[in-house]
């Protein structure tokens, strides 16, 4: 069992990344940086932070943090929105784009350039989908 | 971990006894669970019910009938008139079962009648008829074949905000909302909630994140309906969670020192006009059951009178908002983030509002005492399409539209087969294909009457409406096949000694155009036509109860947007690929309107695809239309598609609609082909 957002989901997730997807045809080649901000994550009600960062479509980094705020990197992306919204795309239910179209994702910065991202980016959501199965 | 589901206690046994009384009222169950119909007034509800298009207008007094005294009390879409249907049609598919709070539903109807006459005078549908059908299934269920609904965390979290009475998870009470908020393949998981202040939307917000449950507010939810049958639904539409209904939010004050009105969400665009009318005052008009601030929010009141009153932004002077942290804003407030800007640029799509607004102080303008109407017929579009963008330059006229026919023709007659007829006498007999419809004082009435040969006034379009039936007869008159043949029918028949023969022949009175209505109807139609406002244009444009005659007995998806007028050929050219894709896909279609914006810079135009939204192969039909219309609009350019429009209704329209779009590339339009995909689940 792996859990959102734990020490073991991001090892999973680097791991399957690194080993399972295709710089080039799963990931574009992107070169990117992708901060998502969960917030209301149960049961305290906290928000914890993931750092994604791509690199000619290889995994450069992968970080996890809890608080308000993550300065440790400065991505090109931030995507924020409640740990429901995250579990939904994670469990399949909704994609990413139609969070982002629906509102339920934030982006801050321009809209269009993180659309164009998201194709790209199908390839980290499925990796996660697939490693995680534990929420909450 | 709070249960989501709401817990069912509905055993098999009860579901037996549930189909043997469905059975014993001539209802049958088939094999794939649905109910099969024997019995005469259920066939015929379930009839009414699925012709239903969730209009709205039975939830406002716009004919001065009354409104459904249970409605009213209790709120909840499912005691009114379109909720009852819309339940009908939901036990029938087996979807929803009855609970106990169906009892309480039918019980509350006391067949005034007030719905149908209303329903009536829109759409020719007799909804009393499925509350009366409704109320004998019901009574004749025994008391263990209603299923019990049971409380959870949730419920009891959203009562603590707004009382016992305004949330609930019923899943009857939930079911009335397919269609206007609920896609079709919902599965009834969800909660409604009905708060009565700002705040408390606010305190449902937080609770909603807290336990990361979706939400969405509703008003009138005729917008989602329309996209309910389409491929647009998946999008707009809330797919588990909390349904916010802002019914209760009913303030409504008019300040007539400031020319402004404070407007809750539950006010309808009719509500909100009626006020202002007693201070000599008049709203931008959107159709009459649209509720005010959600029109703002959606798309910015798209209106005849825009080009003189404003666009976007320029609606209102304030906004009360609620975001989705639940944090209370006003636009006015000093310390904020520019709350009227948006980025530009076509993947600029929003689905849901990005906040709720709660109250709205719109602005209001004086009606002046020399106001009149003059209507301007053409045979050609681009005839008329001229016309109205000189004006609209010019800066003339307080309401300027080009009307369709077929808009001419379903907003006057008062039957479906009456507007069909219509329509055949004004296409081909008189020509009569557009009208440019300019409402103004005298100053600028005599500018238009000095660019064009003939006009028709008032005094004829009241003869219109009064004489609907008998114009519709002229169908087959030997003497309008001569008037065809000659070289300006129109001007023949607006201009020359023909005008007063006509006016005869159309014996126009209230007692003519009420015979066309059921018999039982009919004196209650006489008293209505007999008032002055139901054939005052100017009325009619202010209050727009008309256009929900376009729905009757059917759907209609009206894709369009707004492009900028700079290029005649390039405005035209785009109108005729609606026509030739309503052609291609044999879909019946017509132009809508066209109405200037910004000092006739740009021109909102709707294109209008008529179908039955019971039927899905030619629900696919429109839906390709719509996705089709859409990219190819976003190639040809200069143009803001109505998808673009959505939700972009708070910003300044000098935002939305500049810098103006050029055509997209075909790498552009790829993405934007990826992002309906994902919007749609590349189901086209």
């Amino acid at each position: 069992m792996v859990k959102f957002l734990s020490e073991e989901w991001i090892d999973i997730g680097k791991k399957y990344m690194l080993e399972k997807l295709d710089p080039v045809k799963d990931l574009k080649s992107i070169t990117t940086s992708l901060l998502g901000v969960v917030e209301h994550i149960p049961p305290d009600d906290i928000t914890m932070n993931f750092y994604l960062e791509l690199e000619d479509g290889k995994l450069k980094d992968f970080i996890v943090n809890t608080g308000d705020t993550f300065d440790e990197k400065n991505a090109a992306y931030e995507i924020r929105g409640n740990y429901g919204t995250y579990k939904s795309v994670l469990k399949g239910e909704m994609s990413l784009g139609i969070a982002v179209l629906k509102n339920r994702l934030k982006v801050k910065g321009s809209k269009m350039q993180a659309l164009r991202l998201i194709k790209p980016l199908d390839g980290v959501i499925v990796s996660l989908q697939k490693i995680t199965d534990e929420f909450e | 971990m709070t249960n989501f589901l709401s817990v069912k206690t509905f055993n098999k046994k009860n579901y037996i006894n549930f189909y043997l009384q469905v059975i014993a009222l001539g209802v049958k169950m088939t094999s794939d669970g649905t109910l099969s119909l024997e019995n005469t007034s259920f066939k015929e509800a379930i009839k009414i019910a699925k012709k239903g298009t969730h209009c709205g207008m039975c939830r406002f007094d716009f004919l001065e009938s009354g409104v459904c005294p249970a409605g009213r009390k209790k709120g909840f879409l499912a005691y009114w008139p379109q909720g009852r249907m819309e339940i009908v049609k939901q036990l029938y598919s087996g979807k929803v079962k009855p609970t106990e709070k169906i009892k309480d539903i039918v019980q509350s109807c006391n067949f005034c009648g007030c719905c149908d006459k209303q329903c009536n005078f829109t759409t020719q549908l007799r909804p009393e008829k499925v509350a009366r059908t409704l109320k004998e299934f019901v009574e004749n269920l025994d008391e263990n074949e209603f299923e019990q609904v049971l409380e959870d965390d949730i419920i009891r979290g959203l009562r603590d905000i707004v009382g016992e009475e305004w949330a609930t998870n019923d899943p009857v009470i939930i079911s009335s909302y397919t269609f206007t908020i609920l896609p079709l393949d919902s599965e009834l998981n969800y909660y409604v909630v009905m708060p009565d202040s700002t705040k408390q939307v606010s305190e449902i917000i937080k609770f909603a994140n807290k336990n990361n449950i979706p939400y969405l507010p509703r008003s009138g939810g005729t917008a989602f309906s329309a996209a309910a049958p389409t491929v647009l639904a998946k999008g707009l539409s809330l797919e588990r969670g909390i349904i916010i209904d802002l019914y209760r939010l009913r303030n409504l004050e008019i300040h007539p020192e400031s020319c402004t009105a404070t407007v809750g969400a539950g006010i309808t665009m009719f509500e909100l006009q009626k006020e202002a009318l007693r201070h000599k005052l008049r709203a931008l008009a959107a159709e009459a059951g649209a509720h005010v601030c959600s029109n703002i929010v959606t798309t910015g009141i798209i209106s005849t009178w825009g080009n003189r009153y404003g666009a976007f932004a320029d609606n209102f002077i304030d906004l009360t908002t609620v975001d989705d942290q639940g944090n209370i804003k006003k636009h006015s407030d000093w310390e904020r983030d520019n709350p009227y800007s948006t980025e530009p640029g076509f993947t600029n799509l929003s689905l849901t509002p990005h906040n709720i607004v709660t109250e709205a102080v719109v602005k209001l303008h004086p009606i002046f005492e020399d106001e009149e109407v003059v209507l301007v017929p053409f045979e050609k579009l681009r005839d008329a399409y001229r016309l109205l963008i000189i004006l609209g330059k010019r800066g003339v006229g307080l309401s300027l539209a080009v009307l369709s026919r077929k808009y001419l023709a379903e907003f006057l007659s008062p039957t479906l087969q009456i507007s069909k007829d219509f329509d055949y006498v004004c296409k081909n007999y008189i020509k009569l294909n557009y009208v440019v419809s300019v409402i103004c004082n005298q100053d600028d009435k005599k500018i238009v009457e000095d660019m064009v040969d003939y006009t028709i006034d008032q005094s004829l379009m009241r003869s219109l409406i009064l004489g609907a039936p008998r114009f519709s007869n002229l169908k087959d008159s030997e003497f309008m096949k001569i008037l065809s043949e000659e070289e300006d029918p129109l001007k023949t028949i607006f201009a020359g000694p023909m005008r007063d023969h006509l006016e005869k022949a159309l014996d126009p009175s209230p007692e003519n155009v009420a015979k066309v209505f059921d018999e039982d109807l009919q004196d209650f139609f006489k008293n209505v036509y007999s008032k002055p406002e139901m054939t005052d244009i100017i009325w009619l444009h202010a209050f727009r109860i008309l256009p929900t005659r376009m729905m009757r007995q059917q759907m209609f998806m009206g894709p369009g947007g707004a492009m900028w007028t700079g290029d005649e050929d390039h405005y035209l050219n785009w109108i005729q690929m609606f026509s030739d894709m309503g052609d291609k896909l044999n879909v019946e279609h017509s132009l809508g309107f066209i109405t200037p914006l910004d000092n006739g810079k740009f021109a909102y135009m709707e294109y209008d695809y008529y179908y039955d939204h019971n039927d899905p192969e030619v629900c696919d039909r429109i839906s390709k239309i719509v996705v089709d219309s859409m990219e190819q609009s976003l190639v040809k350019g200069k143009v803001l598609t109505i998808l673009n429009y959505l939700f972009k209704g708070i910003y300044r329209k000098e935002h939305v609609l500049y810098p103006i779009a050029e055509g997209i590339s075909k790498e552009e339009q790829e993405l934007f082909k990826e992002l309906l995909g994902t919007v749609l689940g590349d189901e086209l």
